[in-house]
């Protein structure tokens, strides 16, 4: 009996820690679809319409540029990053170098640094380079930010890997970028992708540097929700639209992540 | 086709001595089998040879060429690892093929050796599993496959019949023989199995905290051991090891006295194999003792009796029956070796030559 309470104890915590953690992802997914008038009512009882997405895809608002924004510098972002932190993070998951242990402590203090210390810095850089209100200067800013996690991270997954295949390899007459190719990259693949998502999901959400660097031209979606704010009042239905766009791929991505996460690649390698 | 000299090799880890000073010489074409208790440096010695294991000093010559900064693809070797280290991501055929696709071999030669290889080490109803479908045997098999699918100069091979039931391992030893006579590779062998030392190897190196104690042929190491820990490793049951002195031409110990020619002196232990010595009825018999157990092993029966503190083992006909605790009589066989070392360094007492004495 005992048993049961705490059963259900644990099933009535869940539910309520779901329902704190959804309820504003599902108020903004309604909203999206609710005409002006009806968005600050509470009531369930709306004719939904897609209208406030024609509107944020229209003259001015023009969210397309934004997704467009968005997608570019995310995906350059995660091209960049995830091949070179693959490679750092094999060196120093398997190389025994002196100083190594300094150098990665060195590289994972760059995430100790709060982004609004250099916030500045950076936008001085970025003016005097005239690369101001560019894509390329948000590529470089993520992936200044990105790389130093996406390497910690995908470390922890070639760690876990025993190096004994690599080995048999080596010895087949394999050279060790071969090996990496090979064997590695087959068999850390899904935590590669699981960092991939990730540091894409992180590409896609940055907000600070968006909005100090950018004005017009290559402004990213999270920055581009402000531009709702405007002198006739906040406009939540169309805001809802654009939180939507912006939150939908990242859902399914997290999809992705969880199914390759579960997915034992190691398994069979050695006794 | 090579020969592999070590020369004053030395492996720490750390502040650990794995492998000190280590000087061996394996010859072109010949079968050297590293036997020794689990730790003592086996592994280690073959990873150093693979290149897999960088040497903190000494040599390594493969065909007289000095190869310590060469890496692994580059030394012609092919490996058997103790624990397998297969691709999991490929299937048992990519796995066997992978060495040859490295090296270039053409398809259809590539896909005619994968199937002749997997036939030896019988996998060929297994090629397309991947390796985690795999039992223990099975993927030990397909290591060995990767192994022997090329021929390297050398073959370095850690216990690879370590996981496989009895009957398998008989028939892949002749299989590993036979091979070694048909393209007589040098072969460095590890395991833990006697019989597999015994049958396949040119010469048995016997290794001891990382050290090699002795370094001969199997037929020397059986009948000759240069110290007390070979003579006590090698042999099935293992040979008895009896402390005592000699006095007046006379080792003697609690119920056991036997003529030998070395001057007198205390600190001696006496061994002889259970197979050199047989059930008796002689009075004068030079072991004496009470019967404290019989194990049948099939073909013969263990017979082994108490004297003192001492237990002596004798290898009698399947056959023999007594009563535990009656009296028991042990007597040299005629040609029977008894070998004697010294006590506190463990060396043979007949001299540099470490022949053993013929009664
Ligand atoms: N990477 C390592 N770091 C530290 N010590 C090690 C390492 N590898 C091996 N050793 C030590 O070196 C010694 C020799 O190890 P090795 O693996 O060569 O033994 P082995 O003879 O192959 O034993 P087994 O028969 O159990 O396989 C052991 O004492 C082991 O603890
Ligand atoms: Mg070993």
């Amino acid at each position: 009996m005992k048993r049961h309470l705490a059963w259900w104890g644990e099933r009535a915590l869940l539910v309520l820690v779901s329902v704190i953690v959804l309820f504003p992802i599902a108020w903004m997914f309604l909203t999206a679809f609710k005409r002006p008038r009806d968005a600050y009512s509470l009531s369930l009882d709306f004719s939904p319409t897609l209208q406030n997405f024609v509107t944020v895809f229209a003259d001015p608002w023009n969210l397309g540029d934004m997704v467009l924004n968005s997608v570019i510098v995310a995906t350059v972002t995660v091209l960049i990053a995830v091949p070179c932190a693959s490679l750092a993070a094999y060196s120093f998951s398997r190389f025994r170098v002196r100083g190594r242990k300094f150098l990665f402590f060195l590289i994972l203090s760059t995430q100790f640094i709060p982004a609004v210390v250099i916030v500045l810095p950076f936008f001085l850089m970025f003016r005097t380079l005239g690369l101001l209100d560019t894509r390329l200067a948000l590529i470089v800013v993520n992936l200044a930010i990105v790389t130093p996690f996406v390497i910690w991270m995908i470390k922890g997954f070639i760690d876990a890997i025993p190096t004994d295949s690599e080995e048999a390899a080596m010895i087949d007459g394999a050279s060790r970028l071969r090996v990496i190719k090979d064997i590695v990259l087959p068999m850390a693949a899904p935590g590669i992708l699981t960092s991939s998502i990730f540091c894409f999901i992180l590409t896609w959400n940055e907000f600070l540097f968006a909005l100090i660097l950018t004005r017009r031209d290559a402004v990213t979606l999270p920055v581009g929700l402000v531009s709702f704010r405007t002198e006739r009042g906040d406009l939540w239905e169309l805001m809802s639209a654009a939180g939507v766009m912006i939150t939908v791929p990242i859902f399914i991505m997290a999809l992705l992540i969880q199914k390759h996460f579960t997915r034992g690649m190691t398994a069979g390698a050695v006794k | 086709m090579a020969d592999v000299r070590l020369v004053d090799i030395e492996k720490k880890y750390g502040n650990f001595l794995a492998v000190p000073q280590l000087n061996l010489t394996i010859e072109d074409g010949e079968f050297l089998v590293l036997l020794g208790p689990s730790g003592c440096g086996k592994t280690t010695t073959m990873r150093m040879i693979a290149g897999l294991e960088e040497i903190t000093s000494g040599d390594i010559e493969i065909a007289g060429k000095r190869i310590n900064d060469k890496p692994p693809k580059d030394r012609d070797i092919a490996m058997v690892f103790q624990n397998y280290g297969l691709y999991p991501h490929m299937t048992v055929r990519q796995n066997i093929d992978y060495p040859l696709k490295l090296r270039g071999v053409d398809r259809a030669a590539r896909t005619r050796r994968v199937q002749e290889t997997a036939e030896k080490v019988e996998l060929e109803a297994l090629l397309e599993r991947r390796p985690s479908e795999l039992s223990g045997g099975q993927r030990q098999r397909v290591a060995l496959a990767r192994a022997i699918v090329r021929t390297p100069s050398i073959f370095l091979m850690d216990e690879p019949l370590s996981n496989l039931d009895a009957k398998l391992r008989v028939t892949m030893r002749a299989e590993l023989k036979h091979l070694h006579h048909e393209l007589g590779v040098t072969t460095v062998y590890v395991t833990h199995d006697q019989m597999e030392a015994m049958t396949l190897a040119s010469r048995i190196a016997i290794m001891r905290e990382g050290r090699i104690v002795q370094l001969d042929t199997p037929k020397r190491i059986y009948s000759e051991p240069a110290d007390l820990f070979v003579a006590g490793f090698i042999g099935s049951p293992s040979m008895n090891l009896i402390d005592g002195a000699i006095a007046g031409g006379v080792f003697t110990a609690p119920g056991v006295s036997f003529p030998v020619d070395q001057p007198d002196r205390d600190d001696v232990v006496l061994g002889i194999r259970p197979e050199d010595l047989e059930i008796s009825t002689a009075p004068d018999a030079p072991v004496i003792g009470k019967l404290y157990a019989l194990e049948l092993t099939g073909e013969s029966t263990l017979v082994t009796l108490r004297t003192g503190a001492n237990s002596v083992c004798a290898r009698g006909p399947a056959d023999h029956e007594a009563e535990i605790n009656a009296p028991c009589h042990f007597v040299p066989k005629p040609g029977a070796r008894v070998h004697l070392f010294d006590r506190p360094s463990g060396h043979r007492l007949d001299g540099l030559s470490a022949k053993g004495q013929t009664l």
